[in-house]
């Protein structure tokens, strides 16, 4: 049951936001999070919202996928908003004994909550369409210009992608522990924080004896494979921009313009 | 050609402290001699650690000789710019499926050899489809290994190596951790490449069966060859091999038990059809008709009864599914019960029922414990105060684990479950502590969990200089007792093992089978024993469930369930050696008496019918 696990929230369906290659992707959410902090009129918010509107109808995935990052977000989002609400000083429209509603603190709150929202939906929108293998890859291309900094890119993508290949297997090893030492008598529940930490014991050391076999066994099995590091690798599945990629650079390009100069127009 | 050419090889393990000075050294391999042809097919046997995993990391340059050299395809293992070539040449699979795969899909770990090594990526694809198609996994290209079973990973590390279009690929025993239909997956796609591809193949293993077609068998002892020869040549050594922990395969033994009785059989008979053949001209050739079934053996004194027993995961749901389904059996109070039943048909699921791991869906299951469990006192919180009341027992010897206040956690103690391979739950800083951790649970003193803790190794046969030893650091055979111990340690009265010979080697599995059946014989426990391996079933068991797809198919005596071997394998099982030979031997019109089911219940039926022909003749 437990290998059933899923990491990152990858939605399964084809379509051409899913298509496009993942470094476009993590730029474009990039942009779009940079464009938010840049707009101030609401002009400028009503094109953000149509964009993402349209990338999530052509993605594919159904809204309410979206709105599960949100559900996570409610209480941070419930507090700026109050926040900007009540403390904003400025024209009192209303008040109720200390709290303060003002015009500015309702136009500031409203704008917080519309900004942090299309902030999550964004990333969910990326988050969604790309597996996290692609993601890695993505990561491992886009960065190889930190490798002039002697940052090992390609060794930091490598354990990324060994870490979600080995998370369900460890999930489910955990799970075959704990239930070895409960048939020996071992309690998990009950006991004060400290009998509860002690009784992790049994399955913390088994699970790490386990962990660095895994990792010996596998380096042993790479190194059989003749893996020797990034260098002189070729890739089966290389990332190479198609014309939709370039398309879509232009695009958010021509989108962040728009964001930029709408500061500088009297919009409302 | 020479492949592999090894000379005058030694290896030492060395084991070094903190500051990287020597501590221990060990000779693990000792001049080693030999050489193998390109395209053959060649079995290394040996006992746990005799060295012959080190043998196929030598081979490889994974590790490097401390003396003497190997050379593969002529390139000297220690040379650095040859070790690449050297790998990519000799493909390697190791014996646990989990650990060698790196990709989260399938095509895209094939594709991990031919990456590392430069080949450009259209030439990576054709390798990848080329590769998976000799394994026959194209259909799952795309699936995540985490979804395949053991059999079917091993068939992906094996088209990994493939990729790499080696001339020999080395497999350190890959079947171990499979099931009986995995291994035979396993094995058959070895063959198949052996045969079609013209790869070499070197495959170490501790199943007699899988050697039988191999062109020539190499067997290792403490670090030397010491057997060299066709499995013919080799397999006529029955006792010498058994002196160095191995055995032969079940057929080579009938044959040679016969022999020794008298009959006229050849040396070195490896399969059922040359074994039929040879018998056909000493036995007199009559009607055969078949022995009436055994009769059912009642249950007379059971301890645990299971009734209409079901587990439903995501009951009420769509994805309800279920795991077991209106089970219905008893178990004899003082028997060995085998459970069988291919991987995913609920046997694990089941026993875990019976120590109260896992909660019954619905139905119930009976206990009757020679030690009558207290009920747990009724409870009630009022304010402050609380109120505690004794419960009275329901009448009868027995209950059922569902009664109200029926102590779960108790039950684990009396039902002892020991999980596949339990070696991994080993936690201690040494041996003994490590088995007194269940008693300790169970609320025993530290002295009293001692004496348990001592008891309970010295009936698994450990020795006293390993009891202060850390568990990490002795063999896997004692690691193995040490974890069966640990649950023996709180005397339980049913003693559950799932598997409990996985990995061993022939040796190894026999010494611990004599001591479950000793505690069963000499003490009476009650044993359930989860089994892949029909041989031993036959040999062991005095009762059979058979379970498929979470319902109970059969139960009833060993040569009762293995009269239905078509049954069985309808339900992708098999039956012993035995009963096929004797299936095969009715079928050709010889009459024999009983359902023998066991190398030596065979070899006495087989020798009373060979007696009646002389004397008629």
């Amino acid at each position: 049951m437990l290998r059933e696990v899923t990491l990152g929230q990858y939605y399964p369906v084809d379509s051409v936001i899913h298509r496009l290659d993942p470094r476009v992707k993590l730029l474009s959410t990039l942009l779009y999070m940079l464009s938010l902090f840049l707009v101030k009129s609401w002009s400028a918010y009503l094109l953000a919202v149509l964009l993402l509107a349209a990338l999530i109808r052509l993605s594919k995935v159904p809204f309410r996928f979206m709105t599960k990052g949100l559900r996570g977000m409610l209480f941070l989002l419930l507090l700026s908003v109050s926040f900007n609400l009540f403390l904003t000083p400025g024209e009192v429209i209303w008040h109720f004994y200390f709290l303060k509603l003002t015009r500015e603190g309702v136009r500031i709150a409203a704008m917080m909550a519309s900004r942090l929202i299309l902030l999550v939906l964004g990333s969910s929108l990326m988050t969604l369409t790309t597996t996290p293998n692609q993601l890695t890859d993505g990561l491992e291309k886009g960065l190889s210009i930190l490798k002039l900094l002697h940052v090992p890119v390609h060794e930091i993508a490598m354990m990324m992608s060994i870490a979600l290949r080995f998370i369900p297997i460890l999930v489910e090893e955990t799970d075959k522990i704990m239930k070895a030492q409960m048939a020996r008598g071992a309690d998990f529940e009950s006991g004060g924080m400290f009998q509860r930490a002690k009784a992790m014991v049994p399955i913390l050391v088994p699970l790490f004896v386990s962990a660095f076999r895994r990792a010996n066994e596998l380096a042993t099995a790479m190194e059989a494979r003749c893996y020797r590091g990034g260098e002189g690798r070729t890739k089966m599945k290389p990332l190479r921009y198609e014309k939709r990629d370039f398309l879509a650079y232009g695009f958010m390009l021509f989108y962040l313009l728009l964001c930029v100069g709408s500061r500088f127009l009297p919009l409302p | 050609m020479k492949i592999i050419d090894v000379r005058n090889l030694s290896y030492d393990y060395v084991r070094r402290d903190e500051n990287d000075k020597v501590v221990e050294k060990s000779r693990a391999l000792s001049d080693l001699n030999l050489t193998i042809e390109e395209g053959s097919f060649v079995c290394i046997l040996g006992h746990n650690g005799s060295g012959k995993s080190t043998f196929a990391k030598l081979l490889d340059g994974l590790e490097l000789p401390a003396e003497g050299t190997v050379l593969v395809s002529g390139r000297d293992t220690r040379e650095e710019e040859a070790l690449w070539e050297i790998r990519k040449e000799t493909g390697m699979v190791f014996q646990n499926p989990d650990n060698q795969i790196i990709a989260s899909v399938v095509e895209e770990d094939v594709g991990f050899g031919p990456e590392n090594i430069g080949v450009p990526t259209p030439e990576i694809w054709k390798r990848v489809d080329r590769a998976l198609e000799t394994v026959q996994m194209t259909a799952y290209r795309l699936k995540s290994p985490n979804r395949l079973s053991g059999g079917q990973k091993q068939r992906v590390a094996i088209a990994g190596t493939m990729a790499m279009l080696p001339r020999c690929i080395v497999l350190d025993e890959p079947t171990a951790m499979l099931d009986p239909s995995g291994r035979a997956e396993v094995l058959r796609t070895i063959q198949d490449l052996n045969r079609r591809e013209k790869v070499s193949i070197i495959l170490i293993t501790h199943y007699m069966e899988e050697t039988v077609n191999a062109d020539r068998i190499l067997v290792i002892d403490e670090g030397r060859l010491v057997m060299d020869g066709s499995p013919r040549e080799v397999f006529r050594e029955i006792e010498r091999l058994k002196s160095y922990r191995m055995d032969v395969p079940e057929l080579t033994e009938l044959a040679w038990r016969l022999k020794r009785r008298g009959m006229p059989l050849p040396d070195g008979i490896l399969t059922r059809e040359e074994l039929l053949r040879e018998l056909k001209h000493c036995l007199p050739a009559g009607r055969a008709e078949d022995p009436p079934l055994p009769e059912h053996r009642e249950i007379t004194d059971p301890i645990l009864r299971i009734s209409h027993l079901s587990h439903v995961y995501q009951k009420g749901t769509a994805m309800e599914s279920y795991a077991l389904r209106d089970l219905n059996c008893e178990i004899q109070r003082g028997s060995i019960t085998a459970i069988i039943g291919h991987t995913g048909s609920g046997k694990s699921t089941f026993v875990q029922h019976l120590n109260g791991l896992l909660e019954a869906s619905e139905g119930e299951i009976l206990v009757n414990f020679r030690e009558k469990l207290p009920l747990l006192p009724e409870e009630k919180r009022f304010l402050f105060f609380r109120l505690r009341r004794e419960r009275k027992r329901p009448e009868g010897e027995e209950i059922s684990i569902e009664t109200e206040g029926f102590d779960r956690k108790a039950l684990r103690f009396k039902v002892g479950l020991v999980f596949q391979y339990p070696e991994y739950q080993l936690f201690e800083t040494d041996v003994l502590r490590d088995v007194m951790f269940g008693p300790k649970n169970e609320g025993f003193s530290d002295e009293e969990a001692e004496e348990m803790a001592k008891e309970a190794l010295r009936r698994v046969g450990l020795p006293e200089e390993i009891w202060e030893k850390s568990p990490f650091e002795i063999s896997g055979g004692q690691k193995r007792r040490a974890a069966i111990a640990g649950v023996l340690a709180m005397r339980p009265e049913v003693l559950i093992l799932d598997e409990p010979t996985a990995g061993l080697d022939p040796a190894g599995r026999e010494d611990l089978f004599r001591q479950i059946d000793e505690l069963h014989r000499v003490e009476g426990m009650t044993i359930l024993l989860v089994s892949h391996s029909m041989d031993d079933v036959a040999r062991y068991a005095e009762q059979v469930l058979v379970l498929s797809g979470g319902e109970l198919k059969m139960s009833g005596s060993p040569e009762e369930i293995f009269s239905h071997i078509e049954a069985l394998e309808e339900m992708g099982l098999g039956a012993p050696q035995m009963s096929y030979l004797i299936r095969d031997m009715r079928r050709a019109g010889y009459a024999l008496p009983g359902r023998p089911d066991t190398v030596e219940e065979a070899a006495e039926a087989i020798l009373s019918a060979y007696r009646e022909g002389e004397r008629n003749a």
